[in-house]
C-alpha cells in the first residue's frame, strides 16, 4: 500500500485515490445518523457505497500491482488494505469465485462503536460487507453486485469474532 | 500571530499513525480509520438526495454533532499528546496561538486545506477551505446546492473555539456554533465558516 501526503493541500492518497483519516466518533456517529433516519435503509446504504469504492479501487490496484496473480494472493493482499486502513483483522482464505464465509476477530466499528455507545443486538460492520462484497468481485472479475453479504455474528453482540456469510446473488 | 503552520504540519505529518496487527489504529485518545472520500461523499449525498428540506437538516444536524464530538476529543487528544506539549507547545504564547496550532495540525487528515481567515479572541473564528473534496462532487453529480454541504468544516471550526475559549475539557463542548457562509457547493469561490458564541 503507498500512501502518499501532500501537505500544501492536505490531500491524501493510498494508491493513488483520496482518502481522509477520520475518528470513531464521527465514523459511527455517522452510522448512527443514518439508522435513526426514518425513510433511509443505512445497511444498504453504507454496503453499496463500500462495495463500489473498494471494487472499483482494488480493481485499478490488481490491474497495476497483481495482474496475473492467484487468487489467493489477492485476497491475502485485500485483508492486509482492510488491515492497513484501520477496519480490523480480517481473514478471506475461506472464499472463493461462489462465495464462502469470511471471519473477522477485530473489527473496527465493533472497538469504536463499544467505546462510544452500548452493545447491540444487531450487526454494526455494514462497511465490511460492502468490502467483501467489493473486494471478491474485484479479485474473479465479477460485475459489481454479484455478491450478497449477511454478517451472520457480529463481536457487537458478544461473539467471539464477526462472521460474513457471501453468496452468489440469484 | 506567532504559529508557522507549515512546520505545525511537518511536525505533525512525521508522526507514525498507523494500524496495529489487528488493524486497529488508536491515536491521541480516540480509534481513526481511512476511508476513501468518495464513500464519504456517496454515503450522505445519496442519503439526503431526494429527501425534504426537514428531513435534510435532522440529518446535517446529526452529522455535525457527530463531527464536533470527533474534532472535540480528537484534538483534545492531541493538545494532550507528548508529541504536542514537546514540539507545539513552545511555538504558543496565546490562546489564538493555540487555535491556530490547532488548525493547522488538522492539515494532516487529508479532508483539504483550511485556513484561519480571522479570529476575535474568545469570540469569532472565521475558517476557509479552498479545496473541500464534497463541494465539487456535489455541484458535478446534482448540480448546485441550495446551501452548504460542508458540515464537517462547520464542526471542526466550532470544536477549535470549544477547545480554547469555553470551559475546560471535557465539559465545553458545544458553547460555540457554528455554520457555512459560503459554499463551492452553491457556486461561491471558497468554502467559508464562522463559529460564534
Amino acid at each position: 500500500m503507498l500512501l502518499e501526503f501532500e501537505p500544501e493541500m492536505n490531500v491524501l492518497k493510498l494508491d493513488g485515490i483520496g482518502v481522509s483519516l477520520h475518528c470513531h466518533h464521527f465514523n459511527c456517529g455517522l452510522v448512527k445518523a443514518l439508522e435513526e433516519m426514518e425513510g433511509i435503509d443505512a445497511r444498504s446504504l453504507i454496503i453499496q457505497a463500500a462495495q463500489e469504492e473498494f471494487h472499483d479501487n482494488f480493481t485499478r490496484y490488481i490491474l497495476n500491482h497483481l495482474s496475473g496473480a492467484p487468487a489467493e494472493e489477492k485476497l491475502k493482499t485485500a485483508a492486509e488494505l482492510y488491515r492497513f486502513m484501520g477496519f480490523g483483522r480480517i481473514d478471506l482464505s475461506r472464499l472463493s469465485g461462489s462465495g464462502g464465509k469470511a471471519y473477522a476477530d477485530s473489527s473496527y466499528y465493533v472497538t469504536g462503536w463499544l467505546a462510544k455507545y452500548e452493545r447491540r443486538t444487531t450487526p454494526v460492520c455494514h462497511l465490511t460487507c460492502g468490502f467483501l462484497s467489493g473486494i471478491l468481485s474485484a479479485v474473479y472479475e465479477k460485475p459489481l453486485d454479484t455478491y450478497r453479504v449477511e454478517e451472520t455474528m457480529c463481536m457487537i453482540s458478544g461473539q467471539e469474532q464477526c462472521e460474513f456469510l457471501l453468496t452468489v446473488k440469484e | 500571530m506567532a504559529i508557522d503552520s507549515k512546520k505545525v504540519i511537518e511536525i505533525a505529518s512525521k508522526l507514525q499513525i498507523e494500524s496495529n496487527e489487528k488493524g486497529i489504529m488508536a491515536a491521541f485518545g480516540v480509534y481513526a480509520a481511512m476511508n476513501y472520500n468518495e464513500f464519504y461523499f456517496k454515503v450522505v449525498s445519496q442519503a439526503i438526495h431526494g429527501m425534504n428540506t426537514h428531513s435534510v437538516y435532522a440529518i446535517e444536524k446529526k452529522l455535525y454533532e457527530a463531527v464536533l464530538e470527533c474534532g472535540y476529543h480528537t484534538f483534545h487528544g492531541i493538545r494532550a499528546s507528548m508529541h504536542w506539549r514537546e514540539h507545539i507547545t513552545p511555538m504558543i504564547s496565546t490562546p489564538e496561538d493555540e487555535v491556530a496550532a490547532l488548525v493547522a495540525f488538522t492539515n494532516i487528515f487529508g479532508i483539504g486545506y483550511i485556513e484561519i481567515e480571522e479570529i476575535i479572541p474568545g469570540e469569532r473564528l472565521v475558517t476557509v477551505v479552498k479545496n473541500a473534496y464534497d463541494p465539487g462532487r456535489y455541484i458535478e453529480k446534482y448540480g448546485p446546492q441550495p446551501y452548504g454541504r460542508c458540515y464537517m468544516f462547520s464542526a471542526c471550526t466550532a470544536s477549535y473555539m470549544d477547545l480554547v475559549y469555553s470551559d475546560p475539557y471535557p465539559s465545553g463542548m458545544g458553547m460555540f456554533k457554528a455554520r457555512e457562509v459560503t459554499c463551492r457547493s452553491t457556486g461561491d469561490l471558497i468554502c467559508r465558516f464562522i463559529a460564534e458564541r
